[in-house]
């Protein structure tokens, strides 16, 4: 679906918060890697998806009316056969059916699971007074015990996103401890850069979640990704959370 | 609405000066205050009583804006709320060129009433063009042309310094404390709820004004943060700018509100702001006054080495953690200076690896000298500190001579030279010194903490710059001290 096809689409059902499936669709243009993702509309499709993408997969319910997914057990990890990504999907049915009856239901999404890298996040929002920004942090509880957390305003030139990476006070774990080889700032440079000139060019963007983002020696993917889009012509006013 | 550089200069050079209002409550502060522009003054006052004082004065009193026989230039409104409209209408009749509105109860207090008055305000003059200071200000000072806001403030002098302020208390007060610390105005706004002019359109005419070199701004909430922003980025480049930013906790916030109407951004945005412009960022008033200080005396740092004088091993203890806190260097010397040295340093009681430890010396000026002159010459050596220490300084008649000397070295040496006055228990004497060390381009901290902290920001502020591939060009390589 076009950019536009999907915002006509949220309009035209009265949301502002994509779905996962939507929303890494929606960033695709940043250029940032992000775990393949694809929605499945039946067990057969769920199944058929998985082998293509390799082993082991995740399942995840995808409605716009679920927003805690793993709390109803619509989310099922570390998947690595087929006959388990069957059992998967139709748990999955049963807890909506329990537990969200009335929940318009997509589907649910098959994805790959990303091999454990560092955990970061990247993140933007959009200020009454300074427009959109760009947020960068290590993922856990740096981010929410210890907001040790980054800031610039959109656009990033280069530099900017180099210091704002440096300028977090567990820099230094991106850098490598203990042998460990040092993950690929340059990669989340760029994914930065590429998320900076992505909400110049989206001003509907009120509010955008890669968390976690990978980190590895070579390159980084973003695993989960949430994103918010003003209400327009629906007037939703205060956006919710991601405020630094 | 964007103003030019002519429109703002004018209003910051006004021939003709109206005060509308000003009473004996207030001692007529405002006629007084500018009792020393250079050009005419004007009174607007109703009140018999009132004019009758104001005309013994020796100031020409009418009854409205529109009676006075001459164009007039600039406004000072101090009247009270429900008069400010009728006021504004008769200036805007009058085409004068600016209109600043001391009259406060406006939207800062949150209540209808105000805010009603306010927008009537605001609409006036957007449909007329008319620029407007404040409401809820002190307006502008420009001390080399007598435009003041306080009796107090200097007129017929002026330095490098622009100042823009949303609180009135702080502009004023960052006029007459920096004064003291040889810190003066070229030009200042105090802009109040800044319902047309904002700081935004300060900074843009501070940026081009020829007579201001370094900017300083107390800022609570900018709706026009985008346009400063930019401002911020592109002034940046050739002038410092230091920020300071009220507002930044919640309860902060609050008070934001109830004092000029603004909404406070997020401190975390906003310190992006200030980090993306390579503007220097204060936490309060002490801090930007040393900053804004280091900005005015210091010569360009070409790096974060520092040779550290102090006056005793305790002392020289404390500048070294106090420095290297700071994230800058306090290396050993060179070689070549240990053996210039040790040719006369005592090594009882002091020590000369550095920080100099001047104890068994610091009463002997030539040694002194001598001591600063090495480190000037040392290559591992990009800047110096001197701590003055009253305690043992201020006697036996010294002071002059050591602040002459101080002096002579400032201007000798081709890199950044700085002070600690360490008052200790004289404390009155030492605000003496401190003058007479800024008349001598000398900046005096009161700390080595505040020291170190000026000196550290201000330096990667040049460094930024630099990086960043600013137009100035390096300086040359540090020569040998010439001679006095």
């Amino acid at each position: 679906m076009s950019t536009q096809g999907l915002l006509d689409t949220l309009r035209r059902e009265g949301r502002t918060i994509l779905t996962e499936v939507e929303a890494k669709e929606f960033l695709a243009p940043t250029g940032i890697p992000i775990v393949p993702t694809r929605l499945a509309r039946s067990q057969r499709e769920a199944v058929r998806i998985a082998r293509e993408l390799g082993w082991p997969v995740v399942l995840k319910v995808v409605s716009p009316d679920i927003v805690h997914k793993s709390d109803i057990g619509g989310v099922k990890v570390g998947l690595t056969s087929a006959s388990a990504v069957a059992r998967a999907y139709r748990e999955i049915m049963q807890a909506v059916r329990t537990h969200a009856p009335q929940a318009r239901l997509h589907g649910v999404s098959v994805q790959k699971m990303a091999p454990p890298g560092r955990e970061v996040i990247i993140g933007a929002g959009k200020d009454p007074q300074f427009g959109h920004y760009v947020m960068f942090g290590l993922g856990g509880i740096f981010v929410e015990v210890l907001k040790d957390v980054a800031f610039r305003l959109v656009p990033l030139t280069p530099r900017d996103a180099r210091q704002m990476i440096r300028e977090i006070r567990g820099f230094p774990l991106l850098e490598g401890q203990r042998g460990q080889p040092p993950a690929d700032l340059t990669a989340l440079e760029q994914a930065l850069l590429g998320l900076s000139a992505f909400l110049e060019a989206h001003p509907e963007v009120q509010e955008v979640d890669l968390n976690p983002v990978f980190a590895y020696p070579q390159g980084c993917v973003a695993v989960d990704v949430r994103v918010v889009v003003e209400g327009g012509a629906l007037a939703s006013s205060a956006p919710s959370g991601g405020t630094p | 609405m964007t103003w030019t550089f002519e429109e703002m200069d004018r209003m910051f050079h006004p021939r003709v000066v109206a005060v509308v209002g000003d009473k004996k409550d207030r001692d007529y502060m405002w006629l007084r205050s500018v009792s020393t522009l250079k050009g005419k003054v004007y009174s607007v006052q109703v009140n018999p009583e009132e004019a009758a004082n104001i005309v013994a004065m020796g100031f020409p009193n009418y009854s409205s804006l529109l009676d006075i026989p001459e164009p007039v230039d600039y406004v000072i409104v101090a009247v009270p709320r429900h008069v400010a409209p009728r006021v504004l209408e008769d200036a805007i009749r009058k085409g004068v060129n600016g209109v600043m509105f001391f009259t406060a109860g406006f939207a800062e207090t949150g209540e209808p009433e105000g805010i009603r008055l306010q927008q009537v305000l605001t609409d006036m003059a957007r449909k007329a063009r008319m620029k407007i200071v404040g409401p809820n200000c002190m307006g502008l000072f420009n001390p080399r042309w007598g435009l003041r806001h306080s009796p107090e403030q200097y007129y017929d002098d002026g330095g490098p310094v622009g100042f823009i302020s949303q609180s009135g208390t702080h502009a004023t007060f960052f006029s007459l404390v920096g004064y003291q610390h040889g810190v003066k105005i070229s030009k200042s706004a105090s802009m109040g709820n800044g319902i047309i002019l904002h700081a935004d359109d300060y900074l843009d005419y501070l940026g081009q004004d020829p007579q201001t070199q370094v900017i300083a701004m107390y800022l609570e909430g900018v709706p026009n943060a985008r346009r400063l922003f930019h401002l911020m980025q592109e002034i940046g480049q050739r002038k410092p700018i230091v920020v300071w930013k009220g507002g930044q906790t919640s309860e902060g916030a609050r008070a934001v509100q109830s004092h000029t109407a603004s909404l406070a951004a997020s401190t975390a945005l906003w310190q992006a702001a200030v980090r993306q412009a390579n503007a220097l960022w204060a936490d309060s008033f002490d801090e930007t006054l040393d900053l804004v200080k280091a900005l005015c005396f210091l010569k360009e740092p070409v790096g974060p080495r520092l040779g550290l004088v102090a006056m005793t091993g305790g002392q020289s203890v404390v500048i070294t953690d106090a420095f290297a806190k700071a994230g800058l260097q306090v290396p050993l010397l060179t070689p070549r200076s240990y053996q210039e040295l040790a040719t006369f340093y005592s090594t009882i009681g002091g020590s000369y690896r550095n920080p100099m430890d001047m104890t068994p010396t610091s009463r002997n000026l030539d040694m002194v000298r001598r001591v600063l002159d090495i480190l000037a010459r040392d290559d591992n050596i990009d800047a110096i500190c001197y701590e003055f220490n009253m305690g043992f300084s201020a006697r036996e008649g010294m002071v002059e001579r050591l602040v002459d000397l101080l002096g002579e070295f400032r201007e000798a040496y081709p890199r950044p030279f700085l002070c600690v006055l360490s008052a200790v228990h004289r404390e009155a004497e030492a605000v003496g010194v401190r003058q007479a060390l800024a008349q001598r381009g000398v900046p005096a901290y009161p700390s080595f903490q505040r020291a170190g902290n000026a000196f550290r920001k201000v330096w990667d502020y040049y460094r930024e710059r630099r990086e960043r591939g600013a137009t100035r060009p390096a300086p040359a390589p540090a020569g040998p001290v010439r001679p006095g």
